[in-house]
């Protein structure tokens, strides 16, 4: 299990490395919340604004 | 035993200390950390930091949600529960008024409605067969659960599919948030929901004693409640927002299922702004990844400094199955429900939204389910 371990934690590691190198980021860290109409944690609309 | 491992037969000390993975937590929360330090972020910093104080609390309090809440279904005792109000409590302090007064700053609201109790409710059955929520997930990851691995995996598909679900159960209608401090005030929202705290203590308490069982809550679980309520106000000032973890589950799937060539362009949740541009973004851009690795790393190096790490045998493969269906039930319930322990429950609670209650009181229901299904699997029910 240890080696699995050490495989997923490197991976995982690249992976994110990776993904922030090569894309985009919005400055500060936001959540979906803080955009306009937002209602919910994942960022889903109000009812009544629906 | 790696050569990396000190035991404490060879050293005579009474940790034994496992360098490599204590090595390797440290390093990655530091190259995280410096990552967004070199992009100018030091409040993105502090949510890494945070995350990692949280995962050595949770992992040296073992504070489990799970454990507690099937404990009092089961046998009536509370102590756990009460533990998990404690932390609201704390949290609750600074969110709640912080929230009404400075725009800068937002509670969890949720809109109520049939998707956030169909959510809470699978979830719920889902955190029985996993073991896990969806902190207990990372810090038991963290903490060399090769189970908790295949949870962890499982509910980050699970979470894929709910994200593309919730726009057809979010059409089953509902009503706006409804928040304490919009009717109140922010002290007065603030006492509102102490004192719903202190009833629902109060229900739980009364619920041990008809049963006679035990309600007073383990020294480890104050104090660790204690600890992890500072923690969530801390990383509620800096992120801006209550403390969540599954969100991160979900940018995390989407940008592995896109990697893939899956094509979301389609998918009405992935055009709401916040989430289109997450799945671009990097993945350091999100507040709730960012906590969720520092608390992975954070778990990790409280476990390699304690013990060898991930020196278990895996477990029956009728475990990993129930590990397996659970993490799915839970990503796809705690995206159709708005959160999960944390993002619904704690955070939505501490803000004074109401629908941090409807969620535990369905996710409670879900529970019941997920207990009785636990012995098909070769789950101790209790």
């Amino acid at each position: 299990m240890r080696k699995t371990y050490m495989a997923v934690v490197l991976f995982a590691l690249v992976a994110i490395v990776g993904n922030h190198l090569t894309s985009p980021s919005s400055g500060r860290a936001v959540s979906p919340e803080d955009f306009a109409g937002a209602c919910a944690p994942c960022g889903a609309p109000c009812p009544s604004k629906k | 035993m790696s050569t990396a491992t000190l035991s404490a037969s060879d050293s005579g000390a009474a940790p034994s200390i496992d360098y490599l993975f204590l090595g390797a937590a440290l390093i990655a929360t530091a190259i995280l950390v410096a990552l967004v330090l070199l992009d100018g972020q030091p409040a993105s910093a502090a949510l890494i930091l945070g995350g990692f104080g949280l995962g050595v609390a949770f992992l040296k309090a073992e504070f489990s949600y799970t454990a507690s809440w099937r404990r009092f279904l089961t046998r009536g005792e509370a102590g756990g529960l009460i533990g998990g109000l404690i932390v609201i409590a704390i949290c609750a302090l600074a969110v709640v008024p912080v929230a009404a007064l400075n725009k800068n700053f937002g509670g969890a609201i949720a809109p109520l409605g049939p998707s956030l109790i169909i959510g809470a409710f699978v979830f719920g059955i889902g955190m029985q067969l996993a073991n896990g929520c969806g902190s207990g997930t990372l810090y038991t990851v963290g903490g060399g659960s090769g189970r908790m691995l295949i949870t962890l995996a499982f509910f980050i598909v699970g979470s894929v599919f709910g994200s593309l679900s919730l726009p057809s159960t979010f059409a089953l209608g509902g009503v706006d948030p409804v928040l304490a401090s919009d009717y109140l005030g922010p002290w007065g929202g603030l006492a509102a929901t102490l004192l719903s705290i202190a009833l629902a203590a109060g229900v739980m308490i009364a619920v041990a004693r008809k049963r006679g069982a035990n309600w007073q809550p383990s020294r480890a679980y104050i104090v660790g409640g204690i600890v992890i309520g500072a923690l969530c106000i801390g990383v509620f000032f800096a992120g801006g927002h209550p403390w969540s973890v599954t969100y991160g589950y979900t940018i995390w799937g989407a940008k592995i299922f896109a990697a893939l060539g899956f094509d979301f362009s389609n998918a009405g949740f992935w055009q709401w702004p916040g989430n289109k541009q997450a799945l671009t973004s990097s993945v350091l851009s999100d507040t709730s990844s960012l906590t969720d690795f520092g608390m992975i790393f954070g778990a990790m190096a409280a476990a390699a400094a304690a013990k060898p790490f991930a020196s278990a045998n895996w477990p029956p493969l009728k475990s990993l199955l129930a590990a397996a269906i659970g993490g799915l039930l839970c990503g796809w319930g705690a995206r159709i429900g708005f959160g999960c322990n944390i993002g619904a429950f704690v955070g939505g609670v501490a803000s004074g939204s109401l629908h941090g209650w409807v969620w535990f009181g369905a996710a409670l229901c879900g529970n019941l389910i997920g207990i009785r299904l636990r012995p098909a699997f070769g789950l101790s029910r209790e």
